[in-house]
C-alpha cells in the first residue's frame, strides 16, 4: 500500500509497516495499551480508505481485495470490525450457554480451553473481516458465543444456529474438539446460515459441510502462513485419541485416507462423483460426500498455486454470497464457483480455466 | 422396562464413534428409576421426535431411543440432540 503519498490522510509510519491483518491480531491479542494503539490505527486506516474511495487516486488501484459483496450489509469498513467474543464453561453439563468465563476485552482466564477458544475465534473473525470484509458471522457484528466443556465424554462439536458447543471427547476415540480447524468449521456454519443457508441434508448438506471445511483449511493455512502446497489439508488433526491410527478426521488432499483404525474404522470419504455414497445416515452422508467438493477446492488451490485464502477463498466466498439456492446440488455449486471466478478474474482467465479443470477431475464438469 | 440409546451424526459423522447404551430400568435404584421413567415418558418422546426435522444448525447428533416394556413391545424415537431437554441429556451422560 502507498498510503504515505495519498492526499488528505493522516499518515502514521506504523501503518505502512504493519499490514491491517497484523494490526487486527494486535488489537485482539495484545495487552490493553498495545491493543488500544492498534485499534486507533485501524480506525485511521478506515478513514483513509473512505477518503480514498471519495477521492480516487492512481496509487490506490489494485491494492485492495475484491469489493465486498452482499452478505448482510455494513461490510464496507472491513479493517475496523472488532469481535464480541463470549466464552462459556459448560461445566460438563448440557445446558447452554453455561457460565461466562471470558468476554471481549477480558484478560486471559486461568482456563487454557477458554483462552484457546477466545484466541481461535479471534483468528476466524479476522479471516472474515480482513479477507472478505465481513463483520462477524452475520455481517453485522453478531456476538461469537462458544461453550467449552459441553457435557461429559462428549464426542462432538456443533453449531446450533446461535452458538457453538465443544465436547472434550471420551479420551479414547477423541482427545479433544478444541482445534482451530474445528472452531473455524463451526463458525463457518454460522456464516453459511447468514448467507442464505444450505439445507442440511443430502447434496446441499454436504456442500454446507464442505464449505465449512474449506474455510477451516483457509483459516489454518493463513494462520500458519502456508501456501497451498505447504499445507497438510487435514481437518481435525488434534482430535484423534492417542492410540487411533490416523492423521485427523478428514483429508482434503486425499479424502478417504485420514484414518484407518480398528476402533474408528476406515475414513469413508470419496474424492470423485463415481464414489458418491447414497445413504440415509448422517443426514444423507453430509460428512462423507463433502469429500468431493473438498477435493475440488484442494485441486484448484494446487493448480493455481499461492495462498488458499486469496483467489480461491475469494471465489468460494463470492459464490456462497451469490448462490441464493439453499437446495443447491454439487453441479449447481460448481457452476456458481465458476461464475464467481469469471466475474472476479475474467472468462478466459487462468483462474476460471483451472477451476473448471479441478471440478472436472472430481467428476463435475462445468 | 429397557431403554436403549444410540447416536449417529455429529462433526465426525463416524458410525464407530457413536454411543450405545442399554439400561434395564428395573435394576436401577428407586430414585433413579423414577427419574428415568419421568424423563422417557413415551408421549413426551413422541413430541420431541416430531420436532426433530430440519432446522438451523449443523453437526448435531441424533439419538435413537428405543423403549421396550413388557406390555406393548418396543417404541423407537429418533430425536436430534438439541430437541432433548438438557436434563435428559445429563441423565443420558450419567446412565
Ligand atoms: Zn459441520
Amino acid at each position: 500500500m502507498c498510503i504515505s503519498v495519498c492526499p488528505g490522510g493522516t499518515h502514521h509510519p506504523i501503518q505502512c509497516i504493519v499490514p491491517p491483518h497484523m494490526l487486527r491480531v494486535i488489537a485482539l491479542r495484545g495487552d490493553e495499551r498495545t491493543a488500544e494503539m492498534a485499534r486507533s490505527l485501524l480506525k485511521q486506516n478506515q478513514k483513509l480508505r473512505q477518503e480514498r474511495e471519495d477521492h480516487p487516486h492512481p496509487c490506490n488501484q489494485g491494492d485492495e481485495a475484491p469489493a465486498a459483496i452482499a452478505g448482510g450489509g455494513n461490510t464496507r469498513a472491513g479493517s475496523t470490525f472488532t469481535p464480541d467474543r463470549r466464552v462459556h464453561d459448560g461445566q460438563q453439563k448440557a445446558a447452554l450457554p453455561g457460565k461466562l468465563l471470558r468476554g471481549e476485552g477480558d484478560s486471559p482466564s486461568d482456563n487454557a480451553d477458554v483462552d484457546l477458544m477466545y484466541d481461535a475465534m479471534g483468528e476466524v473473525f479476522s479471516l472474515y473481516a480482513d479477507q472478505f470484509d465481513r463483520n462477524s458471522l452475520d455481517g453485522s457484528g453478531l456476538a461469537l458465543i462458544a461453550t467449552v466443556n459441553h457435557r461429559r465424554n462428549y464426542n462432538n462439536a456443533f453449531w446450533n444456529g446461535d452458538q457453538m458447543a465443544f465436547g472434550n471427547g471420551d479420551g479414547q476415540l477423541f482427545r479433544t474438539f478444541m482445534d482451530l480447524s474445528v472452531i473455524a468449521h463451526e463458525m463457518t456454519h454460522g456464516v453459511i446460515q447468514y448467507s442464505g443457508g444450505l439445507v442440511y441434508q443430502d447434496q446441499s448438506g454436504a456442500l454446507n459441510e464442505s464449505i465449512a471445511d474449506v474455510f477451516a483449511a483457509i483459516t489454518q493455512q493463513r494462520q500458519l502462513g502456508q501456501a497451498a502446497h505447504e499445507a497438510d489439508w487435514i481437518i481435525g488433526s488434534e482430535l484423534l485419541g492417542p492410540a487411533i491410527k490416523g492423521v485427523g478426521l478428514r483429508s482434503m488432499k486425499a479424502p478417504g485416507t485420514a484414518y484407518s483404525d480398528d476402533l474408528l474404522g476406515q475414513d469413508p470419504q470419496p474424492f470423485h462423483m463415481d464414489n458418491f455414497l447414497s445413504t440415509s445416515d448422517d443426514n444423507g452422508g453430509v460428512h462423507i460426500n463433502s469429500g468431493i467438493p473438498n477435493h475440488a477446492f484442494y485441486l484448484f488451490c494446487m493448480l493455481l498455486g499461492g495462498n488458499s485464502w486469496e483467489k480461491p477463498g475469494q471465489i468460494w466466498y463470492r459464490a456462497l454470497q451469490e448462490l441464493n439456492n439453499p437446495m443447491a446440488s454439487f453441479a449447481e455449486w460448481s457452476d456458481q464457483t465458476v461464475a464467481a471466478a469469471i466475474e472476479l478474474y475474467g472468462t478466459g482467465s487462468p483462474e476460471a480455466l483451472l477451476l473448471r479443470r479441478a471440478w472436472k477431475l472430481v467428476g463435475l464438469p462445468t | 422396562m429397557i431403554i436403549e440409546i444410540s447416536s449417529s451424526g455429529g462433526f465426525g459423522g463416524i458410525p464407530a464413534a457413536a454411543m450405545h447404551k442399554r439400561i434395564d430400568v428395573d435394576q436401577q435404584a428407586p430414585s433413579l428409576r423414577q427419574e428415568i421413567c419421568d424423563a422417557f415418558e413415551p408421549r413426551d418422546l413422541r413430541q420431541l421426535a416430531a420436532r426433530s426435522g430440519n432446522s438451523r444448525g449443523a453437526d448435531r447428533m441424533v439419538y435413537r431411543i428405543t423403549v421396550t416394556d413388557r406390555q406393548d413391545g418396543p417404541h423407537v424415537y429418533d430425536i436430534r440432540e438439541d430437541q432433548l431437554p438438557a436434563e435428559i441429556l445429563d441423565l443420558i451422560d450419567q446412565m
